[in-house]
């Protein structure tokens, strides 16, 4: 199955490129920081678990969009596909799979930045209040889900780009925004909004993947 | 025997400018075919519709019996490509690239062990199969294009400028291997600028200018057709004026002495060349000319492909 073949590829890729250190490492760091920042300036305290969810949603969505974006775009400019695009794969199959394998980098830094959150959390008060667990866990997916949008949003955003620097403005005009489109339930007060959200997010992350295979598929090399 | 690769009337053009206009080209299997013609004229454009890599064209590519808009997938199984600037992920290593490539053309894990190696000191790549592709030379890159080409033994391999950034050593090891590929039934298109290396091992060539083919054809068919002056060269040892005497030979128009030591003697139109230069070799001896060799003078590649594109030009 070469959509399983490229997508280890990819992961082989990141890991050599170091991007899953920048990932994996970073991301919890950031979060750490703005803990710190955070305690020093407004003298009230939020859980740390908290702050690392809403670092996640807010940072992750933006990084997995321009990923994608800055990849393909990159790629498809140094023709680094042609040695692809001739051997008997589907081509949609090149994009599927680095969706996942983004999708999965950035969904891993999440957790752990997270998971970083409750155990320092654990380690300072020495309690970790069950609500507080089960609202990260919550919003974890969420964020998991919009992530899953900001992917999509990547994809397409670097198949129908010409060049770098006009996939960085459209990821910045649109490509992050339009991951807030799965919250429409939430903000409208909905009762189990959080499955509609995690619902919503992943037909639409399915229909910017579609796509944007479609696009690539057409394109000509 | 039948084509094994048919491009029937390709018609291609970007925005407005027409890149290709009705190219028809018929390749046999098993046969090498030089893709010749200046910067511009169409031989990437070409060898990208063949290859599914520009699908928007008209025309019609039929590959081993497929029709390429039919059955892209199916010719794909059949195909090496190496494209004019090959590149590569900047993480991947050789032997990376060569196992995914090879997986992805339907290699098993097996046939890869035994031909990653074999391909690659072929090559002469064997001490850099752990290497950072990014880290290689320019030469050596386009012989990993080549190795990733090679490496699934395709049945049409088709490359596009493979001798570009080749040393002379390599350049003579890249004409073995295609010869001895096509030997076994390999069908292979190249484009080429380096022409001595086209007429080194193409069985045909085409010419192509401005989107046009101008002439396709052996290369003894392109001579037979190229009208030029038909010239004996005779090369002297010492220095004698007796070579002026060669003009009154019978089917000889004129006589020449472009430098010292060399002396051209024209046929006229239609001298039989091998009476010509037995006179010659003949009247040399008889007027005791002393000389170190006397040949016909054959068009070259070189000349042909200058004769048919400054044709074009005008
Ligand atoms: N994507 C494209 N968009 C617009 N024009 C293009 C494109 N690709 C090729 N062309 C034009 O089509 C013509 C043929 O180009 P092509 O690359 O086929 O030439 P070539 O014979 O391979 O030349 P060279 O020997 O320099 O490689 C050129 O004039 C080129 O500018
Ligand atoms: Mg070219």
């Amino acid at each position: 199955m070469p959509t399983g073949l490229l997508f280890k590829d990819e992961l082989q890729g990141f890991y050599k490129s170091k991007v899953m250190i920048f990932l994996w490492v970073g991301l919890p760091v950031i979060a750490l920081l703005f803990r710190f920042l955070s305690a020093g300036s407004s003298g009230q305290e939020l859980p740390f678990t908290l702050i690392s969810s809403i670092v996640v949603s807010s940072i992750g969505g933006t990084l997995a969009a321009v990923m994608l974006a800055v990849f393909i775009i990159n790629e498809k400019n140094r023709h680094v596909y042609d040695l692809f695009l001739i051997r008997p794969i589907k081509r949609q199959e090149i994009i599927v799979a680095k969706f996942f394998a983004v999708y999965v980098c950035v969904a891993i830094a999440s957790a752990i930045a997270v998971l970083v959150g409750a155990v320092t959390d654990f380690a300072t008060t020495g309690v970790l209040p069950a609500t507080l667990l089960s609202d990260a866990a919550q919003s974890l997916a969420t964020t998991l889900s919009m992530i899953a949008v900001s992917c999509g949003a990547g994809v397409l955003i670097g198949v129908i780009s010409p060049s770098v620097l006009v996939g960085a403005i459209l990821v910045i005009y649109g490509g992050n925004q339009i991951s807030v489109v799965p919250l429409i339930p939430e903000l409208l007060g909905l009762p189990d909004a959080a499955i509609y959200t995690i619902a919503l997010a992943l037909a639409f992350a399915a229909a910017l993947l579609g796509l944007a295979a479609e696009l690539f598929n057409r394109k000509q090399f | 025997m039948s084509a094994f690769v048919t491009l029937r009337d390709l018609t291609k053009s970007f925005g407005g400018f027409s890149a290709l206009s009705g190219v028809s080209i018929d390749i046999k299997e098993g046969e090498i075919f030089g893709y010749i013609g200046p910067n511009g004229a169409g031989k990437t454009t070409t060898m990208k519709i063949l290859t599914g890599l520009i699908s928007s064209f008209q025309g019609q590519v039929t590959i081993g019996g497929y029709d390429l808009t039919k059955n892209r997938n199916e010719i794909h199984k059949l195909l090496g490509y190496l494209p004019q600037s090959v590149a590569f992920q900047e993480w991947r290593t050789v032997n990376h690239a060569l196992l995914t490539f090879g997986k992805l053309s339907g290699l098993t894990e097996t046939q890869l062990n035994e031909r990653i190696p074999r391909t690659l000191e072929l090559l002469g790549l064997g001490d850099v199969r752990y290497k950072k592709i990014s880290q290689l030379s320019g030469g050596m890159t386009q012989k990993v294009g080549l190795a990733q080409a090679l490496l699934h033994e395709p049945k049409l391999l088709v490359l596009d400028e493979p001798l570009g950034g080749l040393d002379p050593l390599s350049r003579r090891q890249f004409k073995d291997i295609v010869l001895g590929l096509a030997a076994k039934g390999t069908t292979v298109l190249f484009s080429s600028h380096i022409l001595s290396d086209v007429q080194d091992v193409a069985n045909r060539i085409g010419i192509i200018s401005h989107g046009k083919i101008k002439k396709i054809g052996t290369l003894g068919e392109l001579k037979a057709q190229f009208t030029q002056q038909r010239t004996i060269e005779v090369l002297l040892s010492g220095s004698s004026d007796k070579w002026q005497q060669l003009s009154a030979l019978n089917g000889v128009s004129g006589v020449t002495q472009p430098q010292q030591g060399v002396v051209l003697v024209n046929l006229e139109k239609d001298t039989q060349e091998d009476q010509a230069i037995n006179d010659v070799v003949a009247a040399v001896a008889k007027l005791g000319i002393r000389v170190r060799g006397v040949w016909l003078l054959e068009p070259s590649l070189d000349q042909i492909y200058f004769n048919y594109i400054s044709e074009a030009e005008n």
